[in-house]
Formats: C-alpha cells, structure tokens, sequence
C-alpha cells in the first residue's frame, strides 16, 4: 500500500514528534493520564464515560492538545481500572477482570505495593510494544487485520472460551457449569442478528441484554462485602499480617525476571487483538493470562498471587490501546468505543482519521501517535508516584472502606447506563455470585462467557448467514483453522494437565 | 474566532431573552429556569452522541441554561424512547431522535407508536448509500444491478442491524431494483470492514459512514437513495435518476415527552434552529458530511407522518417477519 512507503524517516515525523513534545501537549498527555488512572479505578466510570467528560473541553482546545489530552486518558484509564481490581477486587474497566484472579490475592497478603508495581511496569512496557507496532507496520497490520471475516472472528472467540478449561480444574462438571450459565445469560436481550427478544417479560430495560461492567461488580464486590461482614476485620481467608513495602516503587529485579514471558506474550496477543474491530481488551486479557500459566512451570500459584498472572493481563490490556489505534488511525475504523469517541473528536477539529489523514495531513497523524508514546511514559511516571497514596488506600480502616465499596457498587452500576434498573441486575448478580460461593461454582467461566458469548453468537450466524448454512467456511477458511487448532490443543492441554494436578485446587 | 462567536451567541441569548420577557406567554416566561437532560438514545462515542453533544452545547448557549447530554443506550433506541415516554412532560428532558424512532415503533421493539411522542422538529438529514470496495467490478449502480438480477450469485450486503435504517434502505433499493440479496447484519463497528475484505459484496450505509474511506479510493459510492444529489458528493448520482426510485434518508431531531406546553415545545425549536445553525455544528457537519436543514415542529410531523408510512410499505412489500408479534 501507498502507506507502507510513507512510514520512513521524513518531515512529517519530525513534524509530528515536534507537536506531541509542546509543552502544552505534554501537560495535556499529564493531565489525561491522571484523570484516567482516576476515572479507571471508580467503578462504573468507564474509560468511554471519562473521555466523554471531557469532551466538550476539546471542543475549544487546539486539536493537538485535545487528541494528547483524550489519549493520556484512554492509557491511564486502562491502568486506573487493574488499580482496583487489584486493592479493592472490583475491577474499574471489563479489561482488568484478569488482573483481579492474581492482583487481589497478592495484595491481600499484605503486597500491595508489589502487585502494583508490577501492573505498572508490565502496562509499561505493554503500551511501549503497541506503539512500535504502530509507529512501524501500522498499514500492512492494518490490512491483516480487515481481512478478518465472520468465520474467523467466532473461531477466534471460541478459542478465547476454552481459556474455561484452565478455570475448571477443581471440578469440571461445576466450570462448564458456570461457564453455561453465562451462556444462558448471554441470550438474555434481543437477538444479535434479528433483533427478536428473548426473555425480556416485556420490559425494555431488558432488551438490551445484561451489561457486563453491571454483571462483574456484583459476581465480584458482594460477595466479598457479605463475607467481610461476617469475618469483621478480615477480608479473605488468605489474609497475612500486612507488611507493606512502601519503599519498593519498582518490581524487584528477581521479579522483573519472572515478568519476562507474560510481557512479552501480554505485548503480543493485546497488540494483535487490539487491532481486531470488535474483538477487545477483555479477550486479550484472558487470553495472555491463560497462555502464560500453560507456559510457566509452576501452574500452581497462579490464582494465589502469582506475579505472572499480574504482568500478562496488564500487558495485554495495555497493549490493546496501541492495537486499536491502528484500524482507527490508517482506516478511520474503531475497534472500541473509545476509539469511536476518539475519531468524533478529531472530526470536530475537521481532521478526519483514516487513509486520507496520513496523505493531507501526515504531521498531524504522526502527532496523534507520537502522543500515544507520550502517553505511555506519563502514565509510568504518574502511576508510580501515586503508588504510596494507592497503598494506603487497602489501610483504610474496613468500617470506612466496606461501606464506600458499597457506595460505589451502587453508583456504578447506575452510572454506567443512567438506569437504576441496571441497579438491581447487579445486585442480582451479587446474590447469583454468593451462590456460587456457597456451592463451590467457579465465577471466572461465567465471566468469560459473559463477555464472549455474544460476540460467539453473532459472528456464528452472521457467519451461517453469509455461507447460506454452509458450516465448511469454519474450516477452510485459513484463519478461522488455525484458531480452532489451537482451540483444540488448548483443551487437550487443559485435559492433561488437570489429571496431572487434580489433587490440588485452583482457586479462583 | 472563538470568541467572537461566543460573543454573538450571548448577545442573541439576551435578545431572546428580551423577546421573550416582551412577548412570552405569562406563566411560563420563565421557562428555562434550570438544567435540561437531553436524552442521547445510543453509545458514547458513535455518530449520534458527538452530533448530539454538539448540539446540546450550542443549544445551552442559546438557552442560558445547561443542556445536559445522558446517554442512555440499549436495543437501538428502544430503552431511550421508553425513558422519555414515562418522564414528566415539563419541556426539561428532550431525546435526541434519529429514524430509529419510527423503526422500532413498526418493528413492534416498544408497545407503542412515533405519535406517542410530542416532536420540537429536524436538525439534519443524510442519504443513505450503497457503496462497494474500490476493488469491486462495479462502477457504476447499473453493472450492480445486472449482476444483482442475473441471479449466477447471491451477492451479500451489509447492514447496521435486522431492521435498522439501512436494513431497510437496503430491502428497499434491492426490491426496486428487483433482485434478491442476502443482508448481512454486520452492525456499525465491522459494516465497513467487511466490505473492505469482501466478506460482504457491498453495503447500505449513512453516508457519514463511507465519506471518507471514499475519499481515500477505498470504497466507492455508486449512488444515493436521496430525492436530490447530494452536496457533500455532488458526483455520486441518485438511484432515482437512473430509473430506480428508491428514497431512504436518515434524519435527526428532537423529540419531548406527549404533553410538553407548547411554549416550551417553540422554545426549544427556536434553540434548536439557532444551535443547529451555529458555526461549530456547521462546521462539523461539513467534515462529517450530513445536512443541516432545520425544520419547525409541524412541518416535521409531517415529515414523520410519511416516512413511517414508507417504512409500513416497505416492511409489508417485502414480506419482513417481524422479529417480535407483540
């Protein structure tokens, strides 16, 4: 493509870096950063919620700064919600669920300070390999990425869904168990491809389905609100005597080591899905969370505060920012909401993202992405030095900590969609998480099948639609093979492995 | 610049203020007094929510009050128009309305119909179009339409969604034409891609949606299902003019709650026309590429009046099987 050839050293590069390194622009990537990292950890204040906040702002500003401004917002959102996924076991946006199976444990056992260093750090480093994918193969990525059809895209979701199996170990008649009851959720809602209702009882608030953001808080905060009530002081069994480092900002280096391979892998799979319309952060998270514990010796710890299970998730989701900006920036394409915000805010300044911006006004796009480089080092910066403060915050006493959770379950279910109706799918979900507790049912398959299932359905019978029933194209086509092939080692793996361990358990 | 129009917009704010402490209605001069929720029926971020955001910011420079936009998303519009139905009819809460008003009505997606609603009037319009990828053989909606009725393949079109504008504009331009398609409902996020890939062989879109990929010569526009061509894309030729009379433009207005007074209802229509007309929206909606042509209440009751019986024609021409019999 003609904008393969662009991407050399030229004057617009330089054009572009000398605009993201104004100072305005810079205060303003500081800014966003902040106020992301902030909005990300409220729960139920979306990273899309946040930018639209601050979107009349950019109505005024210069387009430059605006874009410096959403963008520092878009990373440090992605990081403000595995900050409380990891303290508080709430996490702030769909793509930090996965840090919570190993951030939380590890913070309760009094490492707070170490768990989020290393989240830090992986998103860090996730976020600098989106950027490179970016800066350098943007446009070839980018066509990769479109020729995706329906049939590859549900292979790709089936596969993301056999990452149950490793969450099923304990009993696998209570994973697939839960993993159906997402499923049966799912269909909750109108239809994905006609639109027909099903289980609705005739009231509109359902028709739209179960929001997934509504669904975590409650399978995650109240069960873990019930239960502090009863414990008094104690918050999980798993509870040590806390002895914080306050000292250590930064992972020491016997676990910047063990960071390596989930970084590396986080980086890859985020970057790639995040190029994928429609595919995501959560998949990614999930994802490299599951690759790294079938490719790491000692599976066991994972779940219990394993280091890994903090890095990979934080990579990918992380890593997914730069991947989305790719369709969004060479074709004018979203692959998330907040990509979709991010094109309408460059249309009010008359700059319209896609194959034309790079021809008309290539300095401005270079800026954009020279922006999102920026971004990624101001969020390390003000991530780190907002760590203490983080830290703290588990200190809080239970009586004032437990009854803010509360607050914020409410409000952030609310919030999310202005609906108090979504107020009480949430405590719904609250009561559906206890039971589970009770009866010893993994909540992870359910999660996952909440965010993947709809997605499974629509690709398959938009798939089915396109083929005139033709189930074939699941298999010839080459993308859509690979993934079922590796779906099916992934089981198979998963199988053996469990026989291999079934004596121990895997909490989750 | 930015000052300037700042400026004007707050010496208009207090002549219309002036007019009307002059010739307001007693009992309801004041009117507004406090903030105004406008309702945004879809996601943060799409089309919709930017105009809509816009607007509502012009519109509370007009007002003097805030004009505070919600988004509340859910089954294509359904979740919203419900909201506004049950809302107190004060003139405090507005919906930012769109075709999906009438299409969810005639699909049976909410218990009642578009007059079950009172409505302040039309912002804009665009055409929909059917675009192919510049990779395709066809140049033109001629050579589309004879390998569409020559019936050697099903061709496959993308849509927003079962029953959305553009499924239908798509049902209606295929039937005039007279061949069969297979509509593929792809939704906003991948409709583009999936012709840019060839998944689907081409698409009914808004034309917000294609202008630019088809100023970059990667998807081509063969024609508008408009009754005039269009001025953002004055060479792309209308189907009507090629002898198949298809008309299918989107449009987006506000509506109010049944029983709004009618001097907030004016009130509103006064705000509206001067935001829509206001530089920043006008400038957007260049760039965007859709149509600002404001409309007063009756006459976009009467616009509504007929597109919902051509919506009613085009489910029953071609036998659409509503998705819910309730």
């Amino acid at each position: 493509m003609d904008l393969g050839k662009k991407i050399v050293m030229n004057g617009d590069v330089l054009q572009g870096f000398l605009q993201a390194i104004q100072p305005t622009s810079l205060a303003a990537t500081a800014i966003g950063c902040f106020l992301g990292i902030v909005f990300g950890m409220i729960p139920g204040m979306t990273i899309s919620s946040g930018i639209i906040i601050l979107l009349p702002l950019t109505f005024v500003l210069d387009p430059s700064i605006s874009i410096s401004l959403l963008l520092g917002l878009y990373v440090g959102g992605m990081l403000g919600g595995s900050f409380s996924a990891i303290l508080l076991n709430i996490p702030g946006t769909p793509s930090a669920a996965a840090t919570a199976l190993d951030g939380y444990p590890l913070s309760v056992q009094g490492e707070p300070g170490r768990a989020l260093g290393v989240a830090v750090l992986a998103s860090f480093v996730g976020g600098l390999f989106s950027f490179l994918c970016l800066f350098l193969i943007a446009p070839r990525l980018a066509d990769l990425a479109l020729s995706f059809r329906a049939p590859d895209l549900f292979s790709l979701v089936f596969l993301g869904l056999t990452v149950i199996c490793s969450f099923a170990a304990k009993s696998w008649i209570k994973g697939l168990l839960s993993a159906v009851i997402g499923l049966a959720i799912v269909t909750i809602g109108q239809d994905p491809i006609m639109g027909t209702a099903r289980f609705t009882f005739g009231d509109a608030n359902l028709l739209s389905g179960v929001n997934f953001l509504t669904a975590l808080i409650g399978l995650f905060a109240i069960p873990q609100l019930i239960q502090s009530l009863g414990e008094g002081q104690i918050i999980n069994n798993t509870t040590q005597p806390a002895s914080m480092s306050f000292k250590k900002l930064l992972p020491a280096s016997i676990d910047i080591k063990r960071m390596r391979l989930p970084v590396s892998i986080g980086g890859i799979v985020g970057s790639l899905l995040g190029m994928l319309p429609g595919a995501g952060g959560p998949i990614a998270a999930f994802m490299s969370y599951d690759y790294t514990r079938k490719t790491t010796d000692d599976s066991q710890k994972f779940g219990k505060g394993a280091i890994e299970g903090i890095a990979a998730p934080e990579a990918a989701n992380n890593a997914v920012t730069g991947g989305a900006l790719v369709p969004m920036m060479t074709l004018g394409i979203p692959g998330d909401p907040v990509t979709a915000i991010l094109i309408g805010a460059l249309l009010i300044h008359g700059l319209a993202p896609g194959p034309l911006l790079f021809i008309e006004r290539a300095d401005f796009a270079y800026g954009v992405i020279f922006s999102f480089f920026w971004a990624n080092i101001f969020n390390l910066i003000i991530a780190l030095a907002a760590l203490r403060l983080l830290v703290k915050l588990v200190a809080t006493p239970r009586s004032i900590l437990m009854p803010t959770i509360a607050i914020l379950c409410v409000v952030g279910s609310y919030a999310l969609r202005n609906s108090l109706f979504d107020v009480y799918v949430m405590f719904f979900f609250g009561l559906l998480g206890l039971a589970m507790k009770w009866l010893d049912i993994p909540v992870v398959p359910l999660l996952l099948a909440l965010v993947l299932g709809r997605q499974l359905e629509e690709n398959l019978r938009i798939a089915l639609t396109g083929s005139q029933g033709d189930i074939s194209v699941f298999f010839t086509s080459p993308f859509s093979a690979f993934f079922l092939g590796i779906a099916v080692i992934s089981i198979i793996w998963s199988i053996k492995n469990t026989r291999k361990v079934r004596s121990k358990n895997i909490t989750t | 610049m930015q000052l300037l129009v700042v400026k004007t917009l707050r010496s208009s704010k207090h002549l219309i203020f002036l007019s009307l402490f002059l010739f307001g209605s007693a009992g309801f001069s004041q009117y507004p007094d406090r903030a105004i929720e406008f309702v945004i029926p879809f996601d943060a971020g799409g089309g919709a929510d930017i105009e809509g955001r816009l607007l509502a910011d012009q519109m509370s420079n007009v007002l003097g009050v805030p004009v505070v936009p919600v988004n509340k998303p859910g089954a294509g519009g359904a979740v919203a128009y419900t909201y506004l139905m049950n809302s107190a009819p004060d003139g405090y809460v507005v919906i930012w309305n769109s075709t999906s008003i009438l299409t969810i009505t005639n699909l049976g997606y909410v218990p009642f119909t578009y007059d079950a609603l009172d409505h302040v009037g039309r912002v804009e319009f665009q055409p929909l179009v059917l675009a192919v990828s510049a990779n395709s053989p066809w140049n033109n909606l001629e050579s589309f339409a004879a390998d569409c009725t020559s019936g050697n393949q099903v061709l496959k079109l993308a849509n927003s969604g079962t029953g959305s504008g553009t499924h239908l504009g798509a049902l209606s331009i295929t039937s005039a034409i007279g061949c069969e398609t297979l509509h593929l409902p792809i939704g906003t996020r991948r409709r583009n891609a999936s012709v840019l890939s060839g998944e689907a062989d081409g698409m009914i879109a808004p034309l917000t949606g294609v202008i630019n990929l088809a100023k970059a010569n990667r998807l081509r526009v063969l024609a508008t299902l408009s009754a005039e061509r269009n001025s953002v894309i004055p060479e792309v030729p209308t189907a009507t003019e090629l002898g198949i009379s298809s008309l299918f433009d989107l449009f987006r207005g506000l509506s109010v709650p049944k029983g709004t007074p009618k001097e907030a209802i004016d009130r509103l229509a006064e705000a509206m026309i001067g935001a829509a007309k206001s530089e920043g929206f006008m400038r957007f909606s260049e760039e965007a590429g859709f149509t600002v042509e404001p409309m007063e209440p009756a006459d976009f009751e009467m616009l509504l009046a007929a597109e919902d019986n051509k919506i009613k024609m085009i489910l029953e021409n071609t036998e659409f099987i509503m998705p819910n019999n309730n």
